[in-house]
Parts: structure tokens; sequence; C-alpha cells
């Protein structure tokens, strides 16, 4: 068989997706948590985590919890860096291992200060959960939840002096994913709206409705920019689609063209 | 016969037309860049930025930060973390960048210390003249 | 002026004589049809790669840190950039659709038949060729994309006894798809495939103008041109010149080549380019739905479908090799497959298995 066939049929032979094929590692830690010998409420744990953001994102057990997910005997061994669940105050400590710029205002936040005097205060899971975690909206300030400690009235205030930032993060996040859909390279935007977007979250979390109100301006403004990009992308999208319409006009004139005069000759 | 003519001579507009349109975007596609995109090179004065010390400056539209260190002078990098874009803070005392979204570390030379980004911190070149350092 | 130069030409290569004989003498069949004229849509598609694709390796760079980058600033960044890589890319998918439809087209009329059987087996060469242009291009704007559709080509091999290891291996530079993939693969699409193609393309214009055009078995109004046991061109005296009558069809279906191009251009700009074709490689995720392009799903259902893989290679093989070689397998004289319905049976299930495949790798 010479060169051209041997790669035509390694190309006609495209195939087999196996689903698995890619997928790095194995966590041990699954294969007692998903089975039935395990107690309801930790097994229920892993079901958890796979609908969260923090599954869809890549973090797994071990890059919370410590501990080995490649070896089944020394997964829970505190040699290996386990370190189990994490008391009540100490919540804010583990999760602000990863979100760094939230813990920190979280802490010396009216919520940080309450938890570290009484110990009772409201940490992360209160708002967040915990292995059910999702990406994070304005609608986890609510009656219900906040008035759990103290009257909804202050949470009300923030959360109006929230809204607009909000609501313009939430629509341009959904314009930038239909650029992308739309076959636009969006990363760099995306990336700038996040940077904002992580930045405002972070405010949020001092619950300080002067400091929100003051830095609003600023917030907005720079979403203006971002939209502006993506309002640009918008505009040349539309210029890319009627300069390819004309283009395609003056190709089926001159065939129609062509036509006609093979019919004109007789 | 004139029918004929005619029809020709509406091909050749129409050929022309076609032409000038795949022309026109090709003497754009090979102009060039413009000199905007090119330059973009920010200069401060050295007294600015004490040994030690940072300073937050804007090149190419980029977020950067110069700092002077006592090893190995003047340096300067993209501000922008390499995971999700948000903007590293110096911390003088560990020697490092640390992002404050994801908790990425990356060390002096813009090297993934520790977390989730995939890449360096972009790096721009420096160059001391005189009273002034010139970056990018 | 033209005059002039016309002169000029004439006295040197004797201009009137190649008009003559090449253009306005040379006549085609009175009942050629329109889809004689895909071959040189095929070859007007094939220069329309050429161009845009020297015009994109101005601002490629083949390097698995910028290859992904150097793409999409030539879509976003680069002056019409977008125009060139739009034109790139939905013309590798529609050359691949004329390509087939000649393929068919010939089928259907029993052009293959002696005397013709060398130019049927440089034009399925030629296809080859073509597909491994999509396959080597694919890899190249170094997407998710076309990292994994790429992985999993090249682990095919790898289910051949003995030697399959090293075939992979060689393949992608080393264990995993890597920039070094990205560099032969860019190799082979810019050096090696166009030239094979022109050499190929070559011979096949060669075997045509020297055995003469096929005459549809439809509609003749001459009796059927035999082939004797000596070399005879086959000429049509009585049917149309090749300039201006065969030209002008020819040019009408460029247009509506390039018409069909730009309006997926315009209208389904993501007909090839899920999301998955914006976002740069990771070695590390595998994206949920990889499928291969449309003109590789009725293989990649078929080896799906096989639990074997190296029976499914083996099969695919086979077959390849049919293709290849059929004018030798059906050596009947009649040409006209609508008096033969055994064969227009199997070209009818070769065709409906084709779409039935087609449809069902995409949605399975």
């Amino acid at each position: 068989m010479n060169a051209p066939a041997r790669l035509l049929w390694l190309a006609l032979a495209l195939l087999l997706i196996t689903p698995g094929l890619g997928r790095t590692e194995q966590i041990v830690c699954l294969d007692c948590h998903d089975s039935d010998m395990m107690r309801k409420e930790l097994r229920a744990i892993p079901e958890e985590w796979r609908k969260s953001v923090h599954f869809q994102n890549g973090i797994a057990c071990n890059d919370c919890h410590g501990g080995d997910p490649g070896d089944a005997q020394m997964a829970m061994s505190p040699e290996r860096g386990f370190v189990g669940k994490p008391g009540y105050d100490q919540i804010p400590q583990f999760c602000g291992k990863c979100h760094i710029g939230i813990l920190k205002n979280y802490l010396d936040s009216g919520h940080g200060r309450a938890l570290k005097s009484s110990g009772s205060g409201p940490n992360c899971v209160t708002c967040h959960g915990s292995h059910l975690i999702q990406r994070a909206s304005i609608d986890i300030i609510n009656e219900e939840r906040c008035s759990q400690c103290h009257t909804y009235e202050r949470a009300k205030v923030i959360k109006e002096a929230l809204f607009e930032t909000e609501r313009n993060i939430r629509e341009l996040r959904g314009s930038i994913e239909a650029l992308h859909k739309a076959g636009v390279y969006t990363e760099d935007l995306g990336k700038e709206l996040f940077s904002t977007e992580a930045e405002f979250r972070t405010l949020f979390h001092s619950v300080d409705v002067s400091l929100i109100r003051q830095r609003t301006d600023g917030f907005l403004r720079q979403l203006d920019r971002i939209r502006g990009e993506d309002q640009n992308i918008v505009r040349e999208l539309r210029f890319r689609k009627n300069f390819a319409s004309y283009l395609m006009l003056v190709c089926l004139a001159a065939a129609g063209v062509l036509v006609m005069l093979f019919r004109t000759k007789g | 016969m004139d029918r004929r003519r005619v029809l020709k001579s509406l091909l050749v507009l129409l050929g022309s037309a076609l032409s000038v349109s795949l022309i026109y975007p090709l003497v754009r596609y090979l102009a060039p860049p413009s000199g905007a995109e090119q330059g973009g090179k920010v200069t401060i004065k050295k007294s600015e930025v004490e040994v030690g010390s940072s300073k937050d400056i804007v090149v190419r539209n980029i977020p950067a930060i110069v700092i002077n260190t006592p090893e190995k002078g003047f340096i300067a990098l993209s501000k922008v973390c390499t995971h999700l874009g948000c903007l590293v803070q110096y911390e003088k005392s560990k020697n490092r960048l640390l992002c404050p979204c994801h908790g990425g570390v990356y060390n002096l030379e813009g090297t993934v210390i520790s977390g989730p980004p995939p890449k360096p911190l972009q790096k721009f070149a420096v160059k001391v003249e005189g009273d002034s350092v010139v970056i990018g | 002026m033209v005059r002039k130069i016309k002169d000029w030409l004439e006295v040197r290569i004797g201009l009137a004589e190649i008009i003559r004989t090449q253009l306005t003498g040379y006549m085609v069949p009175g009942n050629i049809n329109l889809f004689y004229t895909l071959g040189f849509v095929a070859l007007a598609a094939f220069f329309s790669q050429v161009a845009t694709g020297f015009f994109l390796l101005i601002y490629y760079l083949p390097h698995s840190e910028y290859a992904f980058r150097s793409v999409q600033d030539i879509m976003s960044r680069v002056p019409y950039g977008w125009l060139f890589r739009m034109m790139h890319a939905v013309g590798s998918n529609l050359m691949v659709a004329t390509v087939v439809l000649h393929m068919l087209s010939v089928s259907y009329m029993g052009s293959y038949k002696k005397p013709r059987e060398l130019t049927w087996v440089a034009g399925a060469f030629m296809l080859f060729v073509t597909l491994t242009f999509c396959l080597s291009g694919y890899l190249l704007p170094w997407s998710q994309l076309s990292y994994w559709a790429t992985t999993i080509v090249t682990s095919i091999p790898a289910a051949i006894p003995y030697a399959g290891d090293m075939i992979a291996g060689t393949l992608r530079g080393g264990e995993m798809v890597s920039g070094a993939t990205l560099n032969r693969f860019f190799a082979i699409h810019v050096i090696l495939l166009p030239l094979l193609l022109i050499f190929l393309f070559g011979i096949h214009l060669f075997l045509v103008r020297r055995i003469g055009v096929s005459s549809p078995p439809f509609g003749r109004t001459a009796p059927r041109w035999r082939p004797g046991t000596s070399f005879r061109h086959e000429d049509h005296p009585d049917g149309h010149p090749f300039y201006p009558y065969f030209v002008q069809r020819e040019m009408m279906m460029v247009f509506l080549y390039f018409a069909a191009m730009f309006f997926i251009i315009a209208f389904l700009p993501t007909l090839f380019s899920p999301d998955d074709a914006n976002t740069p490689a990771d070695p590390f995720r595998t994206p949920a739905h990889i499928k291969p392009e449309w003109y590789f799903l009725p293989f990649y259902q078929l080896l799906k479908l096989i639990p074997n893989k190296l029976l499914g290679i083996g099969i695919q093989a086979l077959l390849a090799a049919l293709f290849i070689f059929w004018p030798f397998i059906d050596t009947r004289e009649e040409d006209n497959i609508l008096k033969r319905p055994r064969l227009l049976a199997l070209f009818a299930a070769v065709v409906v298995s084709w779409v039935i495949l087609t449809v069902w790798g995409r949605y399975s």
C-alpha cells in the first residue's frame, strides 16, 4: 500500500471516540464515597460535587481536603496532607486557601468579625453551601437567608446597591458567551469581565454599603468599556455578514449573466 | 448580437467588481500594522521606584507592574493573571506576586510557583537609559 | 496593443494554432452536461485554497505556543484576515464536496471504463490527498477540536499488529499529540500535499486530453465510441467547441461555487466551526462531544460498528482498495448504468449507506 493510501485510511479511520480517552487520573476518594457502604450523608457528597461549579472547573476532593487521590490506602492520611472536614470557625480559612481576596474582605466585614468574636457568625457555607457550590449570584441575598440572624432591611439596602452592577455583569456575560458561540475568540474579553466581576464580588463581601456605593461608579465605567469592546465585535460581525453577502450576490449575478449569455447564442 | 454585447460588458463589470472587492481586502491584509499597535513604550523616572518598591503602569493597554528588585534591578511584568485575568498583587515581604482570585503565585520572574495559572506572566523588556526606565 | 502582443506571440509560439487546437477547435461531446464541469470547479477550488493558504501563511505561526493565538489574530486583528481564513476553512469543505460530486457523476456515467481506468485511479488518489489535506489542516489552528480529533485519528494505527505503535509514534512525533505533531502536519500540509496533488493532477489532465473526453451514455446523438485494440484519441467532430461553449458553463459553475462559499460565510459562519474550534487546545481536558468532520463520518461510524478495531481497519482498507481499482473490477462493456440494474442497485446502495452512516454518525 503506498503512502497516500495509507495516510488516507488513517484519516478514514477517524474514530472510536471513547469518552474516557484523555481523562487524566482516577480519584480513589470516589470509590468509597460512591459505594453503598458509606453513610448516606457522606455518600451524597460526590453527587453534589459533580453538579458543582468546582467539578466543572476540575477542582477535585484533594484540592480542598488534601490527601492523596491516587492511593486508596493513604488517601486520608494526614501525612499526605489530608485535613478532612474543617471546624465551623475554620471554614473561611479553608475556602480562603484559594479565594484569597474574598477571604480578606470577609474577615474585615461584620460577618467575619462576628465569627471571630463569637464563633457563630455566618461563614462561607452559610450562603454558598459546600459541595453543591454554584456560581454565585445576587439572589443569594434573600430574606429567608439573612433573617436567620438579623433583619433583612440592611441586607436589602446592600442588594439594591449591588443590583445595577450585577445586572450589567450578567448581561455582558451573556453577550460574550453569544459571541463565543458565533465563532469569536472571546478569552481576552471574558478575562477582563471576570477580573471586574471578581473585584466586585470581593468588595461585596465587605458588606459595607457606603464602600459599595462609593465604588459602584468605577465598576460601571469599567463595565461600559468592556461593553464598548463587545459592541465593536458585534458591529464587526455585522459588517462581515454584509460583505460576504455582497460577494455572494456578485458571484450569483455573474453566474446568471453567463446563463443568459449561453442562452442567447442560439 | 446587441444583447450578447450588453451581457458581455455586464460580465466584465461584475468580474471587475469581484476582483476589486477581493484585492482591496488583500491590500489591507498585507499592509504593515499601524504604528499604534507596534509602539506603546512607557518611560518612567528611576526615582519614581525606589529599590524594593513597585509602581503600577499600563503598557499597550495591559496593566503592568514595575518592580525595582535589590538583586536584579528593574523588572516589568503584566499584572494580568494567566488563569482567569484577575490582577495580581505584589507581596514585597514574600518576594512574590499573588492573585487574589484563586491563589495563583508567581515569583518575580513571572514563573508560576503554585496555584491554577497555566502560563507564566507576560514579561516586558526593560531598558535603563540614564535617569529613566523604558518599558515595553 | 492586444493585437501587437498577439502578433509577437504568434511568431514565437504559434498562438493561433494553440487557440485553434486547444480552445475553439477542440470539440467536446454534443450531449455533454453540467456535471462534466465539476473537475474544473474542483481545480478552481484548489487554486482558491492555494491562494488563501498562502495569505494565511503570512501571519500563521506553526508552533504549539503561538498557533492558536496567531489564527485568532488573523480572525480578529489583521484587517480582512477573517475573509481569507473563512474562505480557506469553508473552501476546504466545499472542495471535498465538489470532488465527491465529481467522483459520483463519473461513476454514474460510467466514464471510468476502458480506456480511462488510469484516469480514475489518479482521481481516486487525488480524493485521498484532498482528505489528507483536510486532516492535516485541521490540526493547524491548535484548538480543542483540532487537538482531540487528531489525537483520536493518530491512535487508530496503533491497532495494527507489530508496526502499529511505530506508525502512531512516527505520525505524532512522540507518545502524544504535541508541538512535534503540529510541525509534522504543517510540513505535510503546505509542501508535500500540494506538490503531490499538482503531480497527480498533471497525470489526470494528461490522460483526459490524451484519451479524449468521454461522452455521457445518456442522450447520445452519435453511435457510441468503442475503444479498439490499439490507441486512438476519442474525438467529437460534431460536438461543441471547448471555447466558448464549455468554458462559459465551467465559469458559471465556478461562480456558483464561490456564491455557495460566500453564502456559508455570511449566513452560516459557524457551520464548520463549533465552540471547540475557538477554544485553545488543552491536552488535559477532553471536550464532551468530538465528532469528525462530515466527510469522515461514514468511516467513523463504520469503525464504531465493527467491534474489533483491527478488523475495522482491515475492512476499510479493503473498501479503499476496491474503490481505487474499481475500473479493473467492473469490466463489462455496457456503460449506461440504466441498462445494468445490478450496478445501479450497487450504486444506490453505496450512496444510501453513505448517507445513513453519515447521519447515524452525526447523531449517535
